[in-house]
């Protein structure tokens, strides 16, 4: 592939993570709003709220370490959307397979949360200090889990002898629960599980919104925050949240549909893409839509313990299985 | 469960009484220019009940300018023009307690079901009542 | 008799008064951890009205707190007291001290003036208020319930909470014509009398509260999350609620049968035989945290079912005022002279007015408000000691604390806090009083 193709198809995939992500963000709060018999905003107020941060003047508080506090959106924007490079869309592979594995994705991942706490810290507000220290516990905490899970399945994967290895991509193109024996299954279940309880905590809604916490430290991080700056880490937020789902899709749910109904070429590749748009959608509403308006915000110690007891048990315990599994089955 | 709760509402209709629309128009002052055309409709309030204290309506005919009516007032609404011996009401500051109605003895003074009272100037026509 | 004080031999200290608390909470400062203070308010969104809470944390600890009142005194008690107000303006204003318990406070003052003047309340007049009374506490207790629960982060509960006040909203909007701002007592009586047609509606409602009662208590006390997030949280025990002279809800989470409808019962309340609710009703021990006080609230909703359904059956027949013209109940109020107590179990606690009349004098002479949050502010110090910046909402709302109908004026001179010491306030009572009598 020449590299103006790279870089065309990069642009695509790019400026159409952040539409789906602002789409996906408006479904979202509709649904949430029907959830609590509220009519709710319009599907396209994302996009209305994004527009009128951006017009809006942005403020640098005088106690903040400009340069950290400036940066830190660009950063947080940079490395979502990045990760979106590496995600595997449906019936097409990642846009950069081959120049980095799922632990650069780990990290892609970490970098807004701490780009995030750091932005906060530089705020020179008490408030934002607050929540940068509870970003950070909460980073410690679910980070482990997560990382835990991403290396079973790709371990998993490597074993069977396909390569690269630690690739997105060849992990979805080879989904495990066919693969892998009763135990296995078990195993992989309690992985996407833990999965699926860690999507809310790394994108940072209730019941984990706790550097946020409106009500508590009034916005944390994002409470100096304003203008462009707010703007840019909202459009994060939305990409993440397309890349967290994906990334679960891929790593459990990596199945297409054309096949079934018989179809080839373009129309399958279309056919799968929708059906991917929809796993992604479907993820986001069970993992985060249904789960933050059926709970109350945690304490970040409740999170915390949490985390370190059940979430990585479970990973190791889901992990653990598998490797049984293998070991069983040969 | 509250996943129950939750899953209900989802599929049914929203409590929200979507008045006067269902989202907020681009423009308001357009918006209630299109409705004066009947282009656009207001989706309507929810019915007041019958002893629902709205603005105050007042029949000058009646009006025998006993002035008891300011007496009772607390929010000082009310202004006696001693030339016609006719009073004068200033909605604005009105807290609808409704004490001039009961207080008024030859029943000139009333309760009406109008509370759509907003305005950007307090001495608008709406909002005076003599 | 008074001892001596041994720091300021001049003035001794009156017996029975503690010295001033420390605010400075928990042991001596240790560990590595930097203390440094967290603003909360004036303005903030845990808060709905104006106070500034200090709080000194070490990382999510508190371990110090500062209150700090004053910003939303609006000097109700002085505009009554004012010259060419007459009483029944006065009572419109007094419904204007809360917009919550906008009955609760009218209901006092009312029962104060009548005190004062000598005036009878008629038995189905006392029954009306009874009954306004309770729909209220159901208003403000879901609201309440609400609230909490967005201060959790947990907006389903608020949505679903104040969803279902609507109808006691609506029955209270048919009943007086308003749904905040009844204007149902007054002097002698009510204005509005329950009419045979709005019985039915009265009573559908309280059929829809009993079936949505269990759901609500599901909702709320089962929630593993929200018991995650209020059990042993902003405690405030038996002893210290005692202390402090907390009052509604808030001590009676603490196990304190505290209720003035069952201590001093008034109006029509002798006849339902009110008894304080406590989560012993629930079958809890009562400890006195955040849990404790949602159980409360909402079995008090239930409560004031039952009274409600009561005083339907019961009620007498017969005037709903002994002054049915207002010039002579004005005529009346001018000549009596006196003063008189009326105390009211708002759903925040008990508030009590105190006035004072004086023949020939249309307006009052004194006017004195306690607003259940003023006793139940204090509650606040123990509560907080040792808990986590994110129990902060939730503890300052658990108390329901209503800050504008408390607040008292706050003096800062020249940029400093200036504040009356008690020998000062003894001093300017006695001048006041001398003033009086003159």
């Amino acid at each position: 592939m020449s590299g103006w193709a790279v870089f065309g198809e990069a642009a695509l995939v790019l400026i159409g993570g952040g539409i789906v992500g602002l789409f996906y963000r408006g479904l979202d709060r509709k649904i949430a709003a029907r959830m609590q018999a509220r009519v709710g905003p319009p599907i396209r107020q994302p996009f209305l709220d994004l527009g009128k941060l951006l017009v809006k003047e942005t403020v640098i508080p005088k106690t903040a370490v400009t340069w950290i506090f400036s940066a830190m959106p660009f950063l947080a924007v940079l490395a979502s959307f990045t990760a979106l490079l590496y995600l595997p869309l449906g019936p097409f592979p990642p846009v950069l397979d081959g120049h980095g594995d799922a632990i650069l994705v780990l990290y892609l991942l970490a970098v807004p949360a701490l780009a995030m706490a750091l932005g906060g810290l530089a705020s020179g507000s008490p408030l934002g200090v607050v929540g940068a220290q509870r970003e950070l516990v909460m980073l410690m905490s679910y980070e482990f889990p997560l990382a835990v899970v991403l290396v079973a399945v790709a371990w998993r994967v490597a074993v069977l002898g396909f390569s690269p290895a630690f690739s997105l991509g060849t992990i979805a193109m080879h989904p495990l629960w066919t693969v892998v024996g009763p135990l296995g299954i078990l195993g992989l279940a309690i992985l996407c599980l833990t999965l699926l309880v860690v999507t809310p905590a790394e994108l940072a809604k209730i019941p984990f919104d706790i550097p946020e916490a409106e009500t508590e430290i009034a916005g944390g991080l994002f409470a100096e925050y304003s203008g462009t700056y707010l703007a840019l880490f909202y459009l994060a937020d939305a990409v993440r949240t397309v890349v967290l789902a994906g990334l679960v899709v891929a790593l459990f749910l990596p199945y297409g549909i054309a096949k079934t109904l018989g179809l080839a070429g373009a129309a399958a590749q279309a056919v799968d893409l929708l059906f991917w748009l929809f796993k992604v959608f479907a993820v986001m509403v069970v993992a985060v839509t249904t789960v933050r308006v059926g709970m109350a915000r945690l304490r970040v110690e409740q999170v915390a313990r949490g985390f370190w007891l059940w979430g990585t048990a479970a990973a190791l315990g889901g992990l653990l299985l598998l490797a049984l599994d293998k070991v069983v089955m040969g | 469960m509250i996943l129950k709760t939750l899953i209900s509402q989802l599929l049914s209709r929203p409590a929200t009484n979507q008045f006067p629309t269902k989202y907020m128009p681009r423009s308001v002052t357009k918006f209630l220019t299109r409705v004066q055309a009947g282009e656009d409709k207001v989706h309507p309030p929810v019915q007041v009940p019958a002893r629902f204290r709205g603005k105050i309506g007042y029949d000058r005919e009646k009006c025998i300018g006993c002035q008891l009516c300011i007496r009772v007032c607390p929010a000082k609404v009310i202004e006696f023009k001693p030339e016609t011996k006719k009073i004068r009401m200033h909605v604005a500051r009105c807290t609808f307690c409704a004490q001039c109605v009961d207080v008024c003895p030859t029943a000139a003074l009333s309760l009406t079901a109008e509370f759509l009272l907003a305005d950007t100037d307090r001495g608008s026509k709406n909002l005076i009542v003599e | 008799m008074s001892e001596r004080n041994p720091k300021d031999p001049e003035n001794p200290v009156l017996p029975g008064v503690e010295e001033e608390r420390e605010v400075t909470l928990g042991g001596p400062e240790r560990g590595l951890a930097e203390v440094f203070e967290v603003p909360i308010g004036p303005i903030h969104p845990a808060l709905k009205e104006p106070i500034r809470l200090t709080f000194r944390v070490r990382g999510e600890r508190i371990v110090g707190v500062q209150i700090r009142t004053g910003f939303a005194h609006r000097g109700i008690e002085f505009m009554g007291m004012r010259q060419g107000r007459n009483l029944v303006q006065v009572l419109y204003l007094s419904e204007r001290i809360c917009g919550i318990c906008s009955v609760s406070h009218p209901i006092a003052f009312t029962q104060a003036v009548e005190r004062a003047a000598g005036i009878e309340v008629p038995p189905r007049a006392q029954y009306i208020r009874v009954i306004i009374s309770e729909l209220e506490r159901i208003h403000s207790h879901l609201l309440w319930a609400g609230v909490a629960a967005h201060e959790l982060g947990f907006d389903t509960l608020l949505h679903l909470t104040w969803r279902v006040r609507e109808k006691v909203l609506d029955i209270l909007e048919e009943l007086s014509g308003n749904r905040i701002n009844y204007a149902i007592p007054i002097f002698g009586g009510v204005r509005r009398d329950i009419t045979p047609e709005q019985y039915p509606k009265v009573w559908e409602a309280i059929r829809y509260y009993r079936g949505l009662l269990e759901q609500l208590l599901d909702a709320f006390l089962r929630d593993p999350t929200v018991e995650a997030r209020t059990r042993g949280v902003g405690v405030l025990e038996r002893k210290e609620a005692e202390g402090l002279c907390a009052v509604g809800p808030t001590a009676r989470a603490s196990g304190l049968r505290k209720d003035v409808r069952q201590d001093r019962p008034y109006l029509a309340y002798s006849d339902f035989q009110v008894r304080a609710i406590t989560p012993k009703d629930y079958g809890l021990t009562p400890v006195g945290d955040v849990y404790d006080k949602i159980v409360v609230r909402l079995l008090e909703v239930g409560q004031s079912l039952d009274i409600i359904e009561k005083a339907l059956e019961n009620m007498p027949e017969g005037e709903i005022t002994s002054f049915p013209k207002i010039p002579a109940l004005l005529a009346h109020l001018k000549k009596a002279e006196g003063e008189g107590l009326g105390w009211h179990e708002a759903p925040r606690g008990e508030v009590i007015h105190y006035v004072r009349l004086a023949a020939g004098d249309e307006s009052l002479l004194v006017w004195k408000v306690k607003a259940p949050t003023y006793s139940n502010l204090l509650s606040w110090y123990p509560m907080f000691e040792d808990q986590e910046i994110a129990d902060i909402p939730i503890i300052a709302a658990c108390i329901d604390p209503c800050i504008c109908c408390m607040d008292r004026v706050y003096i800062v001179r020249d940029g400093k806090e200036e504040a009356w010491t008690k020998e000062g306030l003894l001093r300017l009572s006695w001048e006041k009083t001398r003033r009086l009598q003159r």
